[in-house]
């Protein structure tokens, strides 16, 4: 089994689970639906987690009443090992990164069937880094570029004569993009939480998010789901805050810093 | 609560304090607080290392900029036609140099302009410090004869002798001059507009209905995004390249002339363009005298919109008076003309549509300007009737076809310009973290 197949095994064995029986499978068609919490005795908080079925009642917490971030995230990590305790064989990766590049294997013996016709063209800026880079800095190429006064000779089509700055600018524009994501990402407020729960909590680094992987068929759903299905989910239930709009700056920023977490990891939609 | 606010002014106090007593930023760092409408990132793409602006050289750059003796007969200095008052222009169609001589080009404004990728409409200049030398040589605008002579000049006036040695430890030459000039020019930027408050800031009410219209069909029907793109990151509303909108095409024959230029620009170095541009009818050829390219014939650099309210008369060679004008001209999708850019098409905006659009642009002047923009706003106003560029027909498809009209947006469905058109920063975010600020 390859690094990647466990991690995805891990993401569907928490996606599907038990899953489905606590869900109203009999749901109005067009109406996503719901995970419904059972209600505590003692009027106490209840929280659900993403799988539709988990759920945990907080003690000493009425419902309607806020919780601090330290509470929050002792009950989310009590619902994570619920969640383990009930899935012991399913595979939770901790990490969000990539793997690593694999080192350029040995040169193949029977050598290339054809000379290569151009040079490979150099990695632009916009292309992104690698997520362990750091972000662009003073001295990715600007300073040469004042000097050359051909460099800004345009050539060829008008819209199609891009510069390093332009490049730049780009580069700097996605990157604030997946800032702007990352913070909202990790701020109950902005997720409208009532519960102060954040996506970090269960997802440290958006670890387990696999992005590669929508759309794809969602057990809680009972449909194919896209990304921002699956982030308005959570942001219902652990998060309690009101599903963003599809084309929310805050849901927009969160999906590409998701993504930017996954670059390099091939596409693999609709799998589990 | 008046102990806590007592708490938090002396705790502004102390960070404030701890601020000033810091040890310089790290080189090349921007300045601590730049205004919304600019971007680290862009300040650090645009100020090449090594030439941040520091205050000596900031001063003594400011002093040469509103100094007249930099010219032949001491009656023109940089301010002459870079007016800070005026929001660094002189309000002039064309610009006047030494004995009212006149040049063939409008004056941009030096506000922001440290973060054009290239200098004057042309682009000819790669830099501030190159730019800064050309307008003191160029014999219709401050006529110095050669950089020998204006160092010499300089050198013979006593107070800027020390200062030079003080500032740069060395005699006085050009392009030292040429350099503390720039400094004093790259501390020139602007982003403190009505705009920067209601997007960045979340401040609803800084824009009213009509110019939030504006901006929605800035960023849809009118297509002004397509040249004069911002966000958060790059906020200046240009996209730093040559485009020929056909601004000169009624007055010239673009095919002939370009042969004719072609002969001449072949061998032409950066002066001999210079003057090529300020004083032949050459001047129209734009930044085909820099490329020798046909396709930049007639073409001149999206200017950026910041402070656009402010700085009439409009285009390369101010031929357009108001921006009711400007909106006119694109209206109708330009002028035609062999070279015309591809983007150019008429647009289809109705009056009231073109009224919008103008009352977005002019929240994009910087609060220090804001009586002067007010006052420009009514005199522009008041020539909305004389509308020289003006042709209805056309623009609304009744007459010729110049492509397709796009459709007006429903704001109330949805504002195009709502959706990370210009940033990724919420006005709602912004509300919120604002609210939340005080509680920490």
């Amino acid at each position: 089994m390859t690094h990647r197949k466990k991690l995805l095994t891990g993401l569907c064995a928490l996606l599907s689970g038990v899953g489905g029986a606590a869900l109203a499978t009999d749901s109005v068609p067009g109406e996503l639906p719901r995970h419904e919490l059972p209600p505590s005795k003692d009027g106490n908080l209840v929280l659900g987690l993403c799988d539709g079925e988990t759920s945990l009642e907080v003690k000493g917490v009425k419902e309607g009443e806020p919780l601090s971030r330290a509470q929050a995230l002792e009950v989310t990590s009590k619902l994570m090992e619920e969640w383990r305790r009930k899935n012991p064989d399913a595979r939770w990766d901790v990490v969000a990164q990539a793997p690593a590049p694999k080192p350029p294997g040995p040169a193949n013996p029977q050598g290339p069937r054809s000379p290569p016709a151009v040079a490979p063209t150099p990695q632009k800026p916009s292309a992104g880094k690698s997520n362990q880079a750091e972000g662009p800095t003073a001295s990715s190429g600007a300073p040469g570029m004042a000097e050359k006064k051909d460099a800004h000779v345009q050539t060829g089509h008008t819209y199609g004569a891009f510069s390093q700055r332009d490049e730049e600018l780009w580069a700097a524009s996605t990157q604030a993009f997946v800032e702007e994501g990352n913070r909202v990402f990790h701020d109950a407020d902005a997720l409208g939480s009532k519960v102060a729960v954040s996506c970090d909590m269960c997802h440290p680094d958006a670890a387990n998010t696999h992005p590669e992987t929508y759309p794809k068929y969602q057990v809680q759903f009972g449909r194919v789901a896209l990304l921002r299905d699956m982030i308005n989910w959570c942001i219902e239930n652990p998060v309690r805050g009101k599903p963003l709009a599809d084309n929310d700056p805050k849901m927009r920023a969160m999906e590409a810093y998701i993504y930017a977490k996954r670059k390099g990891v091939p596409l693999e939609f609709g799998k589990h | 609560m008046r102990r806590g606010a007592r708490v938090s002014w002396m705790l502004a106090a102390l960070l404030c304090a701890g601020a000033a007593s810091a040890e310089d930023p790290p080189k090349g760092a921007p300045p601590p607080k730049l205004p919304p409408g600019v971007s680290a990132i862009l300040w650090k793409i645009s100020v090449p290392p090594g030439r941040e602006p520091t205050p000596e050289k900031v001063a003594l750059g400011q002093k040469l900029f509103l100094d007249k003796r930099l010219s032949i007969d001491d009656s023109v200095a940089c301010s002459t036609c870079h007016d800070p008052e005026k929001g660094f222009v002189d309000g002039l169609p064309v610009s006047e140099g030494v004995e009212k001589r006149k040049g063939m080009r409008n004056s941009p404004t030096v506000l922001n302009a440290m973060f054009n990728a290239t200098q004057f409409w042309d682009g000819r200049a790669p830099t501030l410090e190159e730019q800064a030398k050309l307008p003191i040589l160029n014999p219709v605008e401050m006529a110095m004869p050669s950089p020998e002579a204006v160092v010499a000049k300089v050198r013979g006036i006593p107070e800027y002798a020390t200062e030079f040695q003080r500032v740069f430890g060395r005699e006085v030459n050009f392009d030292d001059l040429a350099s503390a000039i720039a400094a004093f020019e790259r501390t020139q930027f602007s982003g403190n507009a009505p705009f920067d408050r209601f997007l960045l800031q979340g401040e609803e009410k800084a824009l009213d209905a009509s110019a939030k219209r504006g901006w929605a069909l800035f960023n849809g029907k009118a297509r002004c995004n397509e040249c004069h793109a911002a966000n958060a990151t790059s906020p200046l509303f240009s996209d730093q390249k040559f485009h020929n909108i056909g601004i000169a095409a009624h007055k010239q024959d673009f095919v002939k002339l370009a042969q004719q230029g072609l002969r001449v620009v072949r061998t032409g170095d950066e002066k001999q363009i210079d003057e090529l541009a300020l004083q032949t009818e050459f001047s129209e050829l734009g930044r085909f005298l820099v490329t020798k390219q046909d396709n930049d014939v007639g073409s001149f650099k999206t200017p950026t919109l910041r402070n656009i309210g402010i700085t009439a008369p409009y285009m390369h060679d101010g031929s357009l008076a108001t921006l009711w004008d400007v909106m006119d001209h694109y209206n109708k999708g330009g002028i035609a003309n062999p070279f015309l850019d591809g983007g150019m098409q008429r647009l289809g905006l109705t009056e009231a549509e073109l009224d919008d659009v103008v009352a977005f642009l002019f929240t994009l002047t910087d609060e220090r300007y804001t009586k002067l923009n007010a006052k420009e706003l009514a005199r522009q106003r008041g020539r909305k009737n004389v509308r020289p560029e003006r042709d209805t027909a056309v623009a609304l498809g009744k007459k010729g076809s110049l492509g397709d009209i796009g459709f007006s947006p429903n704001v109330q469905v949805k504002n195009p310009a709502d959706v990370g058109v210009y940033g990724d920063e919420t006005s709602e975010g912004k509300t919120a973290d604002k609210a939340k600020a005080p509680a920490k």
